[in-house]
Parts: C-alpha cells; sequence; structure tokens
C-alpha cells in the first residue's frame, strides 16, 4: 500500500518511504514556479525529520529564485499569520499536524495566509505533474533569510483581539500538552502574554511524540489528571501544527474535541452576529447554539482550505471543524489553537464561569468516530455504495455521503489525508450512535 | 564541435550548471547514494564561496538526513581544511560543495573518505553504482538525525600547518605579502594564517561571498591586480588562491608573476635540500622537476592526470612531496591532499632559511617553457588522433600511453589528452624557450588536423 496523499494543499507520506527529498523537492519546486520566484515564508513542525523536509524544501524553493525567510520551528497558524505581516506571496509549512510521527507533510498557504484554495492548488498539481519547474541561473537564485523575532509579533495581536485584560486580571492555571510538538515551548509565550500560569506538559520540541499528537480524549488523561490534582483551572491537548485543541474540565473531565467549536460559538456570536461555516462531520451542537443566536450555519467539505474558503465566500464570521479547529474571520482566517486557546479563557474570565458549568449548558449528543483502511482507488466507489444500505433515506452527497434522523445522523467519506474510509455517526442516544456506526462499519468491511 | 554537456559525472565527482542540470533533486539522489555507500554515519558537507552554495548544501542535507546520515554543516571552508578536518573528525566521509575552478554558474559535489580523501577511481565507481541504480537505504522518520554546525572548520588545518612548518624562521623575517584570495573559500583562513607566521599582509578580494572577483583560474591573465600591488606595496612576495584555495600561483617581488607550474617546482626543491624521499606528479608536469629529482638522486613517479591518481601514487611510495603543475603543491607531512597553505608556507619557510627573493630563487631552477592549448574533440576524437601520432612518432625517446600520448623527446616533450571534464583535446608542450615551445605547438596542430 502507498501511504502518500497528494491533494490541493499539499502533500502528506511516511518518511522513509513515500516522502522521499525528491518528491518533497519536486512539491516544493512546484510551489516555488507557482509563486513566480517571489518571496515565501517556511516553517515547520517539532517531527524527527523535519530537518530533511525542511532542508529538501529550502534548496528546492532557492533553486526556483524563490527567497526564503525562515521561521524556523513554527506553528502553522503564526506562519499564516506572518505571510501576511511580512507581505510574502505565501508560506510553505511542514507538519503532519495530527498524524504519527512516522508521518509528514508540506501545506501550501497562499498570500493571504490561508491554505491554497481548489483553483490555486489545482495549478500547483498541474506543474508538478508537467515537471516544468523554473530552474534559475546562479545569480537569480533565492536567498534564505532568517527571522527569529516573530512570536511576540504574533502574540502581540492576539492579546490585543482578545478581552486580555480580563483573561490576566482571572490569572488563570492552565495545562497544555505541546505533545513535544511544533506549540512546545510556544506556548510559555502565549501564557506570558496572558498573564496565566502555565503548567506544561510534553514542553519539549523534540518531536518525539509520547502520544500521537491528535487532540482527543484518549490522549489527554495526563494532562487530565494533573489539571485535577493541580487545580488548574482549565487543561488544553494541541495537535504538532497548533491548529486543532482538545478541552480538560477543571474537574478533569476529558471533554470530546467536538466542544471548542460551539464552546467558542456559544459566546462569541453574541457578540459578533453571522454566519458559522463548518463540514458535515461536525457535531450538530453547533447548528443548536447558532440557532440561539439567529445565526445560519453553513456546511464545507471537510478540510481547513474548503472551510475558511467558504468563510470567505459566504462572509461568515467563524468557521470551524468538530476534530477541535476554530477560525474567526475578524482575527485571521486560519484555524488556529492559540487563537481557540485564548476564547476559551476570555470565556471562562468575562462569564466568570468554569468549563463543566459551561459544557452543561450545551445541548448533549453522543458522537462516535470509526475509521477504516482502505486505498484511495476503491475509497470513493465503496463510499458510493453504502447508500444502498439506506435505501428509503434521503442522502447527501456534497462530501461523502450523509445521512440525517430526528435524533442524529452519519457521515461516511474518504479521508483527504490518509488512506482511509472515515465513519462518523451522532444521536442524541449513545445506543443509537453506536448502532449507526456498526451497521455501516459491517457494511463496507463486507464491501472490502 | 560538440557542445559542451552543462553535467559531468567523473571520478572527480559530479559538476554541473547551476539552473540547468544541477538540479536539487540531482543532488539529493547523489548524497542519497553517497549515504548508503559509507553507511549510517557523521558526514561533513563544507562548501567553497559560490553563490548556489547554500541551494546546493540544503539539498546535500536532505538526501544525508534520508538515508539516516547525520550531516555536520562546516559551512564555506578551503578545501583543504576541509579534507583534513574529515579526517581528523570522527566522521565516515565528507561532501565537498564545489566546482574548483569552472565559471561561477557552475557548481557540484566532491566526495570525501573518511580518511579524509577523495575517493579513488574504484571507490568512485561502487558509490556511482549505487547512484546509477537509484536503489539508496532511506530510514524511517524516528531514525532521522538532526544537523550539526562545525564552528571551526580550519582549526585542525591551521594547527597541522603550524605542526609542519619552521614557524619561528619565517616569523622572523616579517615578510610583507600581498594575498589575493578571489573572494573564495580561502578567504577564511588566509588572514589568520599569514598572521600566525608574522606576516604584515595585504589583503586582494577576501570577502567569500561567490562574487569571483576575476576568473578562479590562478593563470598570469588573472593576476593583474596582485602584480601591481605587490610592485607598489613593495611586498616580497605575492600568493593568489583558486576558489577553493587548493591551488596557487605566486608573484615575485618585482610584481612579475611566475607561472602556475613554478609554484611546485620551487617547493620540490625546498623539501628535497631537507628531506630525502621520492616525488609523485602527473605526466603533465614540469620536467624541472625530474631534473630536480635527479639532482638529489631521489625516485621521481609519474601519474595520470587527476590528483587522486598522485595523491595515491605518494601514498603508495610515501613520497616526502608531489603534486601538480598547475599550482597544486602536495606535501603528505601536513595532509595528502593539493594545498595553497602548505605552499605558501613552503615558500616563505625557502625564502627565510635561505634569506633569497623569490626572483634569486628563480634563477637557480631549471628553465623551461610550458604552452598550453586545446582543440575541440570528444574522447573518441582524441584516441584516433592517438593511435595515428603513435605510429609516426617512433622516434620519440620514450613514450607514454598511460594518460593520452606522451612524447618525450631530448629536449621537448609533448602531452596530447581528451580533458576529464570538458569535450576538448590538451595539447601540451614544454620546450627550453618560448620561441621553440610555439614552433613546436603549430607543428602539432598542422599535424593533427592534418589525421
Amino acid at each position: 500500500m502507498k501511504l502518500l496523499k497528494i491533494g490541493i494543499s499539499g502533500v502528506r507520506g511516511i518518511v522513509g518511504d513515500t516522502l522521499t527529498p525528491e518528491l518533497i523537492m519536486d512539491f516544493a519546486s512546484a510551489f516555488g514556479t507557482y509563486l513566480n520566484s517571489k518571496k515565501v515564508l517556511l516553517g515547520r513542525d517539532t517531527r524527527i525529520s523535519g530537518p530533511m523536509l525542511h532542508s529538501a524544501t529550502t534548496s528546492a524553493l532557492l533553486a526556483a529564485g524563490c527567497d526564503v525567510i525562515d521561521l524556523g520551528i513554527c506553528p502553522a497558524p503564526i506562519l499564516q499569520y506572518m505571510v501576511i505581516r511580512l507581505k510574502a506571496e505565501g508560506a510553505i509549512s511542514i507538519s503532519a499536524g495530527h498524524n504519527d510521527g512516522d508521518w509528514n507533510a508540506l501545506t501550501f498557504i497562499n498570500q493571504e495566509g490561508t491554505y491554497l484554495n481548489s483553483y490555486q492548488g489545482e495549478e500547483v498539481l498541474d506543474i508538478y505533474h508537467l515537471e516544468k519547474f523554473k530552474k534559475m541561473s546562479t545569480d537569480k537564485l533565492g536567498k534564505v533569510t532568517p527571522h527569529p523575532d516573530y512570536l511576540d509579533t504574533y502574540f502581540d495581536k492576539l492579546t490585543q483581539f482578545l478581552d486580555s485584560r480580563a483573561i490576566k486580571k482571572a490569572a488563570f492555571k492552565v495545562v497544555i500538552d505541546a505533545c513535544n510538538g511544533g506549540g512546545a515551548q510556544i506556548v510559555d509565550a502565549f501564557c506570558k502574554h496572558l498573564g496565566c500560569e502555565l503548567i506544561p506538559v510534553n514542553n519539549e520540541p523534540t518531536g518525539y511524540f509520547p502520544h500521537d499528537p491528535e487532540p482527543r480524549p484518549r490522549n489527554a488523561s495526563e494532562v487530565a489528571s494533573i489539571t485535577k490534582i493541580m487545580k488548574a483551572d482549565v487543561g488544553f491537548l494541541l495537535n504538532s501544527d497548533v491548529s486543532r485543541i482538545s478541552i480538560v474540565a477543571e474537574d478533569g473531565e476529558t471533554l470530546s474535541e467536538e466542544y471548542a467549536l460551539p464552546l467558542i460559538a456559544g459566546y462569541y456570536l453574541r457578540k459578533q452576529h453571522g454566519a458559522v461555516i463548518t463540514n458535515y462531520s461536525t457535531s450538530r451542537m453547533i447548528e443548536d447554539v447558532s440557532q440561539c443566536y439567529g445565526c445560519q450555519v453553513i456546511k464545507a467539505k471537510v478540510g481547513q482550505s474548503d472551510c475558511i474558503q467558504k468563510m470567505i465566500e459566504e462572509d461568515g464570521v467563524m468557521a470551524g471543524e468538530g476534530s477541535g479547529s476554530v477560525a474567526i474571520k475578524e482575527f485571521q482566517p486560519a484555524f488556529d489553537g492559540f487563537l481557540a486557546m485564548g476564547m476559551i479563557l476570555e470565556m471562562m474570565a468575562v462569564k466568570s464561569k468554569k468549563i463543566a458549568g459551561m459544557v452543561k449548558e450545551l445541548p448533549k449528543y453522543h458522537i462516535v468516530k470509526e475509521k477504516i483502511y482502505c486505498p484511495p482507488v476503491k475509497a470513493h466507489s465503496i463510499v458510493s455504495d453504502i447508500k444502498k444500505l439506506y435505501p428509503s433515506h434521503q442522502i447527501s452527497s456534497a462530501d461523502g455521503i450523509k445521512i440525517e434522523w430526528k435524533d442524529g445522523w452519519i457521515h461516511i467519506r474518504a479521508s483527504a489525508t490518509e488512506p482511509m474510509i472515515r465513519i462518523i455517526a451522532e444521536s442524541r442516544s449513545k445506543e443509537k450512535a453506536q448502532e449507526r456506526l456498526e451497521k455501516a462499519t459491517n457494511f463496507i468491511s463486507q464491501l472490502m | 564541435m560538440k557542445k559542451r554537456l552543462p553535467l559531468k559525472i567523473s571520478i572527480s565527482g559530479v559538476r554541473g550548471v547551476v539552473g540547468d542540470s544541477l538540479t536539487p533533486q540531482l543532488v539529493a539522489r547523489f548524497a542519497q547514494a553517497f549515504g548508503s555507500y559509507l553507511g549510517r554515519g557523521k558526514i561533513l558537507v563544507g562548501q567553497d564561496a559560490r553563490a548556489s552554495g547554500n541551494m546546493i548544501k540544503n539539498a546535500v542535507f536532505s538526501g544525508l538526513l534520508s538515508v539516516g546520515c547525520q550531516p555536520v554543516d562546516v559551512g564555506i571552508c578551503p578545501i583543504p581544511s576541509f579534507l583534513v578536518m574529515t579526517k581528523e573528525n570522527s566522521a565516515i566521509g565528507g561532501i565537498a560543495v564545489t566546482a574548483s575552478h569552472n565559471p561561477k554558474d557552475w557548481n557540484g559535489l566532491k566526495f570525501i573518505s573518511g580518511e579524509g580523501l577523495y575517493l579513488n577511481p574504484s571507490q568512485t565507481q561502487e558509490f556511482l553504482d549505487i547512484y546509477h541504480q537509484g536503489e539508496f537505504s532511506l530510514v524511517p522518520a524516528d531514525k532521522h538525525k538532526n544537523i550539526l554546525l562545525e564552528k571551526n572548520p580550519t582549526g585542525p588545518h591551521l594547527q597541522k600547518l603550524l605542526n609542519t612548518l619552521d614557524v619561528e624562521g619565517i616569523r622572523r623575517k616579517k615578510f610583507k605579502v600581498v594575498m589575493d584570495c578571489c573572494n573564495g573559500a580561502g578567504a577564511i583562513l588566509a588572514p589568520r594564517f599569514l598572521e600566525a607566521l608574522g606576516c604584515e599582509t595585504i589583503l586582494l578580494n577576501f570577502t567569500p561571498d561567490g562574487a569571483l572577483a576575476h576568473h578562479p583560474d590562478p593563470v598570469p591573465e588573472n593576476l593583474n591586480t596582485l602584480c601591481r600591488t605587490v610592485e607598489e606595496s613593495g611586498a616580497d612576495v605575492g600568493f593568489i588562491q583558486d576558489a577553493d584555495a587548493d591551488r596557487l600561483a605566486i608573484v615575485d617581488e618585482k610584481g612579475a608573476p611566475l607561472g602556475e607550474e613554478l609554484t611546485l617546482v620551487l617547493a620540490v626543491k625546498y623539501v628535497l635540500g631537507k628531506n630525502s624521499g621520492s616525488v609523485v606528479i602527473n605526466l603533465s608536469t614540469s620536467r624541472a622537476i625530474e631534473d630536480l629529482a635527479h639532482d638529489f638522486n631521489v625516485p621521481l613517479i609519474r601519474t595520470k592526470i587527476g590528483e587522486v591518481n598522485v595523491v595515491d601514487e605518494i601514498l603508495n611510495t610515501k613520497a616526502v612531496i608531489g603534486g601538480e603543475g598547475n599550482g597544486g603543491v602536495i606535501l603528505p607531512a601536513v595532509h595528502p591532499c593539493r594545498d595553497s597553505f602548505t605552499a605558501m608556507g613552503l615558500t616563505l619557510e625557502y625564502m627565510a632559511n635561505t634569506g633569497k627573493t623569490i626572483s634569486q630563487l628563480i634563477e637557480q631552477i631549471p628553465h623551461y617553457f610550458m604552452l598550453k592549448d586545446q582543440i575541440p574533440g570528444s574522447p573518441e576524437d582524441a584516441y584516433r588522433i592517438i593511435r595515428k601520432l603513435k605510429k609516426k612518432h617512433t622516434k620519440a625517446e620514450n613514450i607514454s600511453t598511460l594518460d593520452g600520448l606522451k612524447l618525450n623527446f631530448v629536449d621537448y616533450w609533448v602531452h596530447i589528452r581528451p580533458s576529464n571534464t570538458e569535450p576538448i583535446i590538451r595539447i601540451l608542450i614544454e620546450a627550453r624557450s618560448q620561441k621553440k615551445a610555439e614552433k613546436i605547438m603549430s607543428h602539432f596542430k598542422n599535424e593533427i588536423s592534418g589525421l
């Protein structure tokens, strides 16, 4: 099986297998050619393979004539913000987000600081397939400039956006598990700017992931016990590029990553009325919350690229996914874990409430998720075949297939980042969600 | 004429034109092949001062990392210092990002063993085999290493030079030296080296920024500024390095260039005066060295062209000195490689110990005149010509076919060979006078075009 995923916003694969220096260079050459030899930002997370991808990318960008501003280890949302601040033409983020340590990826960011949209991405892929790379002569090669003092620039902006006076006054004690990823040690600056006391967990930028870097309850046991014992106000888990978070309540209860979006929306939409963009796999909580404020929910395909693109097109005020990602347009068009943590802290401070209390105000759903290995060539036809399982239902096929019931829904789709079929079911009743999930999973297993 | 290809893969490594053949992808594949050949370990990566060095170096890093090697970034470094560093360090090998004296749009890679020597022809063949097969030993992410940084890449080399040379003898003379580094890698060490030898130094072109101040070949046409500066400043001597600082040309105290052939001749004469032992040079090197070996009654060994061949033979015969006529002096007591710093040190020591000026020292050595020319032609053309010439010149005193064809006559020789790096046929002639050499050259060129 070939563990390589080429998509409009970049390429993702397994190092030592599909993700070779040459492949990375071909993609970086294509991106450098697409940008017409202009200025590019480069950042990476702490993955052990980071230096290999970083040097391959640097070399290819220089060869294509792009000047490279090297931000070194830099979380994706900060990189995205700096694209605009430094007036770059684009950026490459080297990180495989929530994937295991043997994975890595290049993600392409445009001059607006967002992931490439489908038109832009397709153009890069066309250049990649044609291998029509710009090859500059010696005097037109790009140069590398390091840019080490960007953290304050970003965190000053974040501090201005948030009600940081309220947050500082609350003097929160915060536990953050950076999974030794891209957020490691940068969370220190985050807490310092917001006057919080940090209790760091896995805060070394070594790239040795103590658990898989997906912010989910199953990885939250360390944060949960520390939060409870240290009597912290809240705990957070980050993925390796800090685009996603999950939350642990003050009592040590690990919240599903689904809670980040509706919690923040419930606070933010009151201040800023407007549409919320989410995908088909996200908990219905966001719909209930939006309805309270008379705000519209608009659906996009799964993934940062489509979700943010839709937010811009539909003039939404925020966007997010059930995987723990949140963007607020007024701040920046990017899934941003620092912003998400900051918003949670702000609402705790302003409302003088703890997480457990705020969670109780949200409608209660049960969401269950499963993924089945399936090569991309088969995935799409299998997803389509599943329709047979629901002969009498109305099926939405905007992104995979989605069937809705009064009490819940099921969404089945081919992953864009891994050779997997993802099945997600949600219901008011735990049993019903589980039953629907199992039914679909069994059916897919038979099809395979 | 067949166009010069923008890529050359040979026993001296790989060279190509940036923006054309020498892509990041190609460079990364070579680094992967080299790492796969040596096995996982520390590999030093150095560069000359070319503007494309950073692009190439990063490609090398990614290739080495992907096969589990640990690259050590040595930065801009004179090639002899890099070779010494590779030996003294616990590295299993080294890659030098350099195209030696090629024009500035070129760059390349040279591959070095853990002993600090260029891969010899059989090692190169093994390694190139891995490259051509394209099967590299990729390692999974958790076996990846990081990139280390070496901050004092010239330290071990400088130490070796100072341990070998008569530092006190040179220091006492307080020589005034004009040093032209051609904005090459030599600028990293030259000022410190000459300072350690107590010289008052006037530096020319000492910013290693890749903007080569003139063509990096240290042949007389490229020495104008240096000659003028020596004359105007009343310096004792002028030195000029090529871009990677393995070769040296000398300007005498009157501001006259000696011609690069004489760098080695001076060094050999001085060293043989101190130590007895064999001398190794290549087929195209001046006959003056044969005369010197004869005078000192030591064996002289001639090899095929190519530094690696000379070095191999120096190690085999435990020679005291050797080198190439292009200004490449090899003193195994420092390190078995061409080294412009060794050449400078020996020249200064020779001046100090004898109390003589360069022009006086030159007067005492046998005089020859060498003429180098070339005609377009592929290696096939060259060998066809050589076969025919061999039949015609049966009366040459002795004929060598070790590398192309060398015809030795009583008072001159002619060497015809295909270039290792370009589609040209090189013709070298050495005779007692310029007039004689020119006459023989036009005769041979006519003879060749007749074939």
